[in-house]
């Protein structure tokens, strides 16, 4: 509601000052680009969108397997704490996207490289969050299974993985913001696809109702991806959900 | 006190840690037997070593010296051991029927067989009708009941508790001392309790062993002769109050 009041507000406040399109569009040119045939066709929406949310995706397939996997090994052995630990420390401290160009030298252009470079953006909250998650179990907790003779596995299956679940998820959401800025990136360097090489090449021609357009796809993928994980919380984790209806009872 | 049904025999048990200031006698040399269903509490002020004691014999903790004798050739500690926390340590992404199940889990038994089991202990410590809640949904004490249906699922011999009420609140805590004594007759095991309570371990015990202070030496063993099973009402008698002044005075505090 109050967004289709602002929107309203908008299109009046255009009209009425006059304002150029290559300043700010009005939400129905805006609208036009997606819709007015002769844009939709020269826009190619669903390629883009199809190039974008696979490379989001994959980057965050790729970051939720490899991180949960490093936060794993790094609890497993505290040898490997100790060695892996301060490198991905270090590594985290140089800006990621800066190696944007690197991976593109050596990976090429497509989806590919994107996607390296949005797991390389976005890898390192997952392993913090996973690690920390695993770690934090109460001494007595552990106890509880070791006088039954618990093996390392069992320990990990019944009591570390679990108890890492709502710190993974407070990774993966951090992650997933990461993931699309990771893509978007690879694709403004260089792409022949995706939502980033559409805003470029809109701007090479100073079309401004496309580039908003893209904005609010964009806005619309983000939050359909949030929504998405916040779901999957719920489903993975309903025991969460159970507690605070409790309170209510009790 | 040497029957034929003792189950556990301790044996000059010692433990001394390692600190940085040197060592430190957590438990000097304790002796004392265990028999068959016997319900014992271990008295003593705190710091004197009782949790010790006990995570000993739980195998959770090395042992410095002496022995633990067990007198049964069947009895495999991994398996005939029932461990109840101070806290009540359940699994808050588990279901209390899943909690319940967690030994089973761990020591790689038919999972099926033993849910029907878990049925009857939630039972047992008035948990019907609970099993499908999360253990955030229930209260302190009905927490530390899942824990008690837990440490009996695998149907140990021998159940440790170290001072299981310790958390809840007086009124709770003896309506649970009541309910253990009840668990306790209904699953005929064998009970060491550990607790810094006279008057809980004088109602729910045989056998109350004393522990002095740092470094811990057994400085008395009282049996108490109170007439099974026991009601909120021999609280109030002469021979109750007997008891719990002697063992008072023999921890000084009198």
């Amino acid at each position: 509601m109050v967004v289709v009041i602002l929107l309203v507000a908008w299109q009046i406040l255009v009209d009425a000052l006059k304002i150029k399109k290559y300043i700010l569009p009005s939400p129905k040119l805006i609208l036009d680009s997606f819709f007015d045939p002769r844009m939709a066709a020269k826009n190619k929406w669903w390629r883009h969108i199809f190039a974008t949310a696979g490379g989001v995706l994959g980057s965050f397939a790729l970051t939720l397997f490899a991180g949960v996997a490093i936060a794993i090994f790094l609890t497993w052995s505290k040898t490997a704490n100790r060695l892996i630990m301060p490198i991905l420390v270090l590594f985290n401290s140089i800006p990621k996207i800066a190696l944007a160009p690197l991976f593109l030298l050596w990976l090429g252009y497509g989806v590919f490289p994107n996607i390296m470079i949005a797991f390389t953006v976005a890898f390192f909250p997952v392993v913090i969050n996973a690690a920390t998650g695993m770690q934090a179990v109460d001494d007595d907790l552990l106890d509880l299974v070791r006088y039954l003779n618990a093996s390392q596995l069992q320990i990990f299956t019944k009591i570390r993985i679990p108890n890492s679940l709502p710190y993974l998820f407070a990774g993966i959401k951090t992650s997933a913001t990461m993931c699309v800025v990771g893509v978007l990136v690879g694709e403004f360097i260089a792409s022949k696809r995706g939502l980033g090489y559409l805003l470029r090449d809109a701007q090479a021609f100073i079309d401004m109702p496309t580039m908003f357009a893209c904005l609010v796809v964009l806005a619309i993928m983000g939050i359909s991806f949030f929504g998405l994980i916040s779901l999957a919380e719920r489903l993975i984790m309903p025991w969460r959900f159970a507690a605070v209806e409790s309170n209510v009872q009790r | 006190m040497s029957e034929n049904n003792t189950l556990l025999s301790i044996r000059n048990l010692r433990k001394v840690y390692q600190t940085r200031d040197g060592e430190l006698e957590a438990l000097g040399s304790v002796s004392f037997d265990v028999n068959e269903r016997e319900f014992v509490s271990i008295v003593g002020p705190s710091g004197c070593g009782k949790t010790t004691l006990l995570r000993i014999i739980a195998g959770l903790l090395p042992k410095s010296d002496g022995e633990i004798i067990v007198n049964q050739s069947n009895f495999d500690p991994t398996r005939e051991v029932g461990f109840v926390f101070q806290k009540a340590l359940l699994l808050h992404w588990r279901r209390v029927l899943d909690n319940v199940l967690l030994p089973i889990e761990i020591l790689k038994l038919d999972r099926k067989k033993y849910i029907d089991r878990a049925y009857e202990l939630l039972k047992l410590v008035g948990l019907d009708g609970f099993e499908k809640r999360y253990p955030n949904e229930l209260s302190g004490g009905m927490q530390q009941r899942v824990s008690i249906a837990r440490a009996l699922i695998h149907d140990p011999k021998l159940i440790l508790m170290d001072e299981p009420f310790g958390a809840l609140d007086a009124i709770t805590r003896e309506k649970m001392n009541l309910e253990l004594l009840r668990i306790w007759s209904e699953a005929q095991k064998t009970i060491l309790f550990i607790t810094h309570e006279i008057n809980e371990a004088v109602f729910l015990s045989d056998r109350v062993i004393v522990l002095s202070a740092r470094p811990s030496k057994m400085v008395g063993s009282y049996d108490i002769d109170l007439e099974r099973p026991r009601t909120l009402q021999q609280k109030a008698t002469a021979e109750f109050g007997e008891y719990t002044v002697n063992i008072y005075q023999k921890l000084e505090v009198v």
